[in-house]
């Protein structure tokens, strides 16, 4: 146990960085060489890969050594801070899948063993790395427990419970009961109820003993962290814009996965730094920034370069997104001082937890702070939570704020689903019609 | 309401709401306390599709790949189906439900008031059974907005009473199938006219059927368990009686899960009694139920209704069903038990090619032998 413990401390905090030190100094003496109207590439992004990389190298020596959870992204994590988890989130594994084109020969697994390809992307690319132990991590580690809150969406629960069956693990879960308008007390005494449950949980299965006030530095480091991202987000309302949602979507990994922790702050107050002084320096995340953007709903993720290229290449900047927004939300009710309630809180209020009413006022506030003149609707085929409701949610965009807007049909996860004519076709008929 | 067999059933309603001046509710899948609509004299009418194209304005807001029962119910209801109900109840069962109902009760989808229903997850625990009270009592209160009084407490034990003789009568006529010389296609039509009819008028077709319930077991060429969603269309049931099939066990969200396989005896507070009915009924997915709970649970029912063949029956895009169809699957096959799995889209025909699998299907089960 010592010595696993030490091989995995080894390996997360001095061997994969050096790694990862030796391979980027191997790229930058190649260079890139190649012109492109995406605006120069963030120098945070070799932090941010250096900072992934160990979680996952060190995550394949963690089981054994440290408790492992699997969680989903709506989870809240701190519970699991002071019992010094290694934490795994199978999204986030599945956005890593994903951006690698892994997911339809993942997904092809998971269908041979009788799960429908209509069913969750990120959920079939998990499913598949499971059944076939394939995974880009080189190897995910094995659960000590599971950790499910259906403050995202509901078929969490559906795939947890298979994952909990098959790998025989407990499972806390988390039920947040929907949100139109605020939270009742009644809702909010269940979850903070379940919170409670899930802690001792957790202390239990590491063996460790469960003591409240030990959550108030991670609550305290997660409130910080979130913060951290709504500025690195919040710079964005300058002209141009700093970043792209798209780099948005890559750089978001460490407050979903390393929320609650030092790291993660260190990283967005570096991160923030860097845009700060593009902002200064009239730095844009594209070339030529012309129309600025909003997206709504998850990214499509083994398509985000080429989308990102082509749309800048026409002075197109993506400058906000729902996505990335919401997990600048629900930091700023987190209170150290009332950990659970505040827990209870902020869980309840996230984006897809809450009714289509408060998604409108999401949306038309982002689109009004950071001056957008279309938006652009994902219609993503496996994730019907943030999906149904869109086609309204676009009619009002269009009718209330006057921005254009555009409905594109896709699928986070899996390309099989993306009909590129007709993306491209669709893109640019919206583009033609901004002249 | 219902387009298939909608004039009778639209004309039950209308005389429901004329002549007893009883307001009418819809309600979507799948569980919900209809006890207290009852106690405060409110007639639930169920929604489960109805089967066929969606049609209608409303059918575009949704996109093409959400489950069919959600499109063709929301198009339905937008197309006119509503004027026939004071308020849609929509329970919060799945992720398109849940944004299907946000949907009508924020952006105006629906003209008449919307009602929610948000049953909590996960099994029976100290936390969920204080919160499922409350939000019992949350939809009592929206409810006597509607009704324009209050629910009384010994109405409600009186619903109670009523819910849980029904119950008793579903459950005798389901497990003692093989008793009943009555087809498929009868057991199911009386069995899902409890969607709409008056609870004590659905007790009394109940009991007319339950006379029919002879002392010795006929002997059934091709017992089969049904799990899955909803028996839709209703060629499916008559191409099984065709076939000499029988449902010995059914596991259908629209039916067999939805009645109580054990007895529950009311207390005193009847509050306290509705709470534990939220968690009594048999394993669902959308309770997030522990899967092996559940399998242990189908085990059984397969067991005790020498049942020789399963059918999963499912719609399509349901993920809280879908999920669970491999672990089925395979449960079954080392059973040795034959498995069918039938994705159906709520069609009004079964398709030639779902006919000729079923029938290859209950051949192959019928050569096992006779039960
Ligand atoms: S269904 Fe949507 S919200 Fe839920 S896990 Fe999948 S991508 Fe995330
Ligand atoms: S997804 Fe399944 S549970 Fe939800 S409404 Fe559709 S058929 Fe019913």
């Amino acid at each position: 146990m010592i010595l696993r413990r030490l091989r995995y401390e080894i390996v997360s905090r001095l061997v994969a960085p050096a790694l990862l030190r030796i391979t980027k100094r191997r790229r930058s003496q190649g260079g890139t060489g190649a012109t492109s109207p995406l605006g120069p590439p963030l120098e945070s992004r070799h932090k941010l890969k250096e900072l992934m990389s160990a979680h996952y190298l060190g995550g394949r020596f963690a089981d054994g050594a440290v408790p492992v959870a699997y969680v989903t992204s709506g989870f809240p994590v701190e519970l699991l801070r002071p019992f010094g988890y290694h934490v795994v989130y199978p999204e986030n594994h599945g956005a890593l899948c994903s951006a690698r084109r892994l997911v339809p020969q993942l997904s092809e697994v998971a269908e041979r063993a009788g799960f429908s390809r209509d069913l969750c992307g990120y959920a079939r690319a998990d499913l598949g790395s499971l059944l076939s132990g394939s995974t880009p991590t080189g190897r995910l580690p094995r659960p000590d427990l599971l950790g499910c809150c259906t403050n995202i969406c509901q078929t969490v629960l559906y795939w947890y419970r298979v994952l909990a069956d098959r790998l025989g693990v407990p499972l806390v879960l988390i039920d947040t009961p929907f949100v139109y308008g605020q939270a009742p007390r009644a809702h909010l005494d269940y979850v903070a109820a379940q919170l409670y449950e899930a802690y001792a949980t957790a202390a239990r299965v590491a063996k460790r003993r469960a003591d409240i006030s030990d959550l108030e530095v991670p609550i305290r480091l997660a409130a910080e962290g979130t913060q951290l991202w709504g500025e690195c987000l919040g710079l964005s309302s300058h002209r141009p814009a700093p970043w792209t949602c798209f780099d948005g979507f890559v750089h978001m990994a460490p407050i979903v996965a390393m929320r609650g922790t030092v790291a993660c702050n260190a990283y967005y107050r570096m991160l923030r730094d860097e845009l700060s002084d593009r902002v200064a320096r009239g730095i844009g995340g594209i070339e030529h920034e012309r129309h600025r953007l909003l997206w709504d709903n998850l990214p499509i993720w083994y398509q985000i370069r080429e989308l990102a290229t082509s749309l800048a290449a026409a002075g197109f900047n993506f400058v906000c997104a729902t996505y990335t927004d919401a997990w600048a939300e629900p930091g700023t009710t987190f209170d150290p001082h009332h950990p659970l309630e505040s827990l209870a809180m902020a869980y309840s209020h996230v984006l897809l937890n809450q009714d289509l009413k408060n998604r409108l006022r999401v949306m038309t506030e982002l689109a009004r702070r950071f001056q957008v003149d279309g938006a652009v609707l994902h219609s993503d085929r496996s994730c019907k939570p943030y999906s149904v409701g869109q086609i309204d949610l676009k009619e009002r965009l269009q009718r209330d704020l006057g921005i254009k807007t555009l409905i594109l049909d896709a699928d986070h996860a899996d390309p099989r689903a993306f009909a590129a004519a007709q993306v491209e076709s669709r893109l640019a008929a919206f583009m033609e019609s901004f002249r | 309401m219902e387009r298939r067999g909608s004039v009778m059933r639209q004309d039950y309603i209308d005389t429901q709401r004329q002549r007893h001046g009883r307001k009418a509710v819809a309600v979507l899948p799948i569980h919900y306390p209809k006890e207290i609509l009852t106690a405060m004299d409110l007639l639930a009418v169920e929604v489960w599709g109805p089967p066929g194209p969606a049609r209608g304005h409303a059918a575009a807001q949704i996109q093409p790949y959400v489950c069919a029962i959600v499109r063709n119910a929301l198009a339905f209801l937008a197309a006119g189906g509503e004027q026939h109900v004071d308020a849609v109840l929509f329970p919060h069962t799945c992720d398109s439900l849940q944004g299907v109902a946000s949907l009508a009760a924020d952006f105006g989808a629906l003209r008449r008031p919307t009602l929610q229903y948000l049953h909590p997850k996960g099994g029976r625990r100290d936390s969920t059974l204080a919160f499922a009270t409350a939000e019992l009592r949350r939809l009592a209160e929206t409810l006597a907005r509607l009704t324009g009084h209050a629910l009384d407490d010994a109405k409600l034990s009186g619903a109670i009473a009523l819910h849980l003789e029904i119950h008793a009568l579903r459950r005798r006529l389901l497990t003692e199938r093989r008793h009943l010389p009555a087809s498929d296609v009868e057991l199911y039509r009386c069995l899902r006219r409890g969607e709409f009819l008056w609870p004590a008028d659905h007790r009394a077709e109940l009991e007319a059927l339950s006379a029919r319930l002879t002392k010795d077991a006929a002997a059934v060429a091709v017992p089969l368990m049904v799990s899955g969603y909803v028996p839709e269309p209703r060629t499916l049931l008559e191409a099984l009686d065709r076939l000499g099939a029988r449902i010995v066990a059914d596991d259908y969200a629209a039916v067999g899960r939805r009645v109580l396989r054990q007895p529950v005896v009311p207390e005193a507070d009847p509050w306290r009694t509705l709470a534990t009915l939220a968690f009594a009924g048999p394993p669902c997915p959308t309770f997030g139920t522990p899967l092996g709970e559940r399998l242990s649970y189908l085990d059984g029912l397969f067991t005790a209704s020498k049942a020789r063949g399963l059918v999963i029956h499912v719609v399509k895009f349901c993920d809280p069903e879908l999920f669970q169809v491999p672990a089925l699957q395979a449960h079954f096959a080392a059973k040795n038990a034959p498995v069918l799995v039938l994705e159906t889209e709520l069609e009004e025909q079964l398709s030639g090619q779902t006919q000729t699998r079923l029938e290859a299907f209950v051949e192959m089960v019928g050569n096992r032998g006779v039960s």
